[in-house]
């Protein structure tokens, strides 16, 4: 008898943290010319971080990078870090490209080109935006008694991301298109004696329909990565 | 009786170390390490003395206000790492001397001695934004070999991180510390060239024919290496 109570106690515990509050994620994108991701070529994923008061987190940018290599075409993206660090002093938050034609003139430098060379570069994303806290309010209150711990109240917050990915063709040197993702959710903290909180995963959500995207955006009908 | 006395007194002692430990424990300390890669230049066919004096190399900052969280911040042995690694991929050769003076070295084709002038934090809690930001101001200055001053000029760098689940706050003042040591070395890179005391110091070598037979080739591929033009620093 106590063990089905134990199964059923741990079910409903299994079931409150598997919850999760809804995110809503709006795609948009703009595609300017055809896109072709050849066999061993490369992507880089970078992110913009000129922005005065918020910076693109190094997550959402691993995020998409993850979620871009671990697609059906296992598009073969470059760490961020490892790109940025190799490429010293040309992509740091002030002296990376902005427009493509300062990366034209960048790839006078022959060490430069030499880099994206070893790499294979084909196309270079940037992704610029962040995710903020936009409303929070309740609140929840915790005691210590001889019993235990226990907390009661309500505490909720909307979250919303906001970014853009802009699309560089490093061999002809063109801008190819962008992919602009917008999501918003509301997480919720209900507390009777537990706090039980339901979270809107709102970056992860926004960066992997943002990846997801993106992976479509490098697959033409007649099939991308063609081996040639 | 004795006995008595002398645990009582040991564990009085005990309770002060603790006490002590305690109130360190209070006292937040950074101690700023991060990785400086080696900057993609051509090296200036140069052979560079680099004078860090101690208030450079051990630089720890020190929070006067009562109220703010950081209390000191350590970023001397940091701050050599950039400008060593920086250097030493921007000229030929790069060697250490304790001061600027003339040298005995005739070798030696320019001192480089930086100065850091100011630094500033600032905390999410202080901004409400949620990013940990620095500032740092350096006083730059490239002598000749006989010690006369050839360059004299202000570096800013500016670092900024976001806020993060489960980031404490001194790892993200570490990570804003990195990107703002990492943008002075940047800053450094592409400015120095451009610098019209150094181009018209480097001029002056160039008329000198020692110079340019020693080193022809390459110096014609310093001249040619890129700029961003956007840049403002």
């Amino acid at each position: 008898m106590n063990h089905v109570l134990a199964i059923k106690q741990y079910s409903i515990l299994l079931v409150l943290l598997s919850i999760s509050a809804c995110t809503t994620v709006t795609i948009d994108q703009v595609k300017v010319t055809e896109s072709e991701l050849l066999q061993g070529e490369s992507v880089v994923v970078i992110g913009r971080r000129t922005g005065s008061d918020y910076e693109t987190e190094p997550e959402l940018i691993s995020c998409v990078g993850k979620n871009l290599a671990k697609g059906k075409q296992g598009i073969n993206v470059i760490p961020e870090t490892e790109f940025v660090d190799r490429l010293y002093p040309w992509f740091e938050a002030r002296t990376a490209p902005s427009h493509i034609k300062d990366l034209h003139r960048l790839l006078r430098y022959d060490k430069v080109k030499a880099i994206f060379s070893d790499y294979n570069v084909h196309y270079i994303i940037w992704i610029d935006g962040n995710t903020e806290k936009t409303r929070s309010s309740g609140s929840i209150s915790c005691s210590i008694s001889t019993v235990g711990v226990s907390c009661f109240g309500f505490g909720t917050w909307d979250n919303e991301s906001q970014y853009e990915a802009s699309i560089w063709d490093y061999k002809t040197k063109v801008q190819i298109g962008k992919v602009s993702s917008f999501a918003e959710g509301t997480s919720y903290v209900p507390a009777v004696v537990v706090p039980i909180p339901l979270i809107a995963t709102v970056q992860t959500d926004a960066c992997e329909a943002m990846a997801l995207q993106l992976q479509t955006f490098f697959t033409s009908p007649s099939d991308i990565i063609t081996g040639k | 009786m004795k006995i008595y006395m002398v645990t009582i007194q040991k564990l009085a002692k005990s309770i002060l170390v603790f006490l002590c430990f305690m109130l360190i424990g209070c006292t937040t300390k950074v101690v700023v390490k991060g990785y400086f890669p080696p900057p993609v230049v051509d090296p200036l066919p140069l052979k560079v003395a680099v004078v860090y004096d101690t208030d450079f190399s051990n630089y720890s900052y020190k929070e006067q206000d009562e109220e703010r969280e950081e209390k000191e911040i350590s970023m001397g042995e940091a701050q050599v790492e950039l400008f060593t690694t920086v250097l030493e991929g921007m000229f030929e050769k790069v060697v250490y001397a304790n001061d600027v003076s003339s040298s005995n070295d005739p070798t030696i084709d320019m001192f480089f001695y930086p100065i850091i002038d100011e630094f500033q934090y600032n905390m999410p809690v202080e901004t409400k934004i949620n990013m940990f930001e620095v500032w740092i101001k350096y006083h730059l200055k490239v002598y000749d070999a006989h010690g006369n001053i050839i360059a004299d000029w202000i570096q800013t760098a500016y670092g900024k991180t976001p806020t993060a689940m489960f980031k404490s706050k001194e790892k993200a003042l570490n990570e804003a510390m990195v990107v703002a040591l990492r943008d002075v070395g940047a800053g450094f890179i592409l400015r120095f060239n451009h610098l019209p005391e150094i181009q018209h110091w480097i001029k002056q070598q160039e008329q000198q024919s020692a110079f340019i037979n020693t080193h022809p080739k390459n110096y014609v591929a310093v001249s040619t290496a890129p700029t961003n033009q956007h840049i403002v620093y």
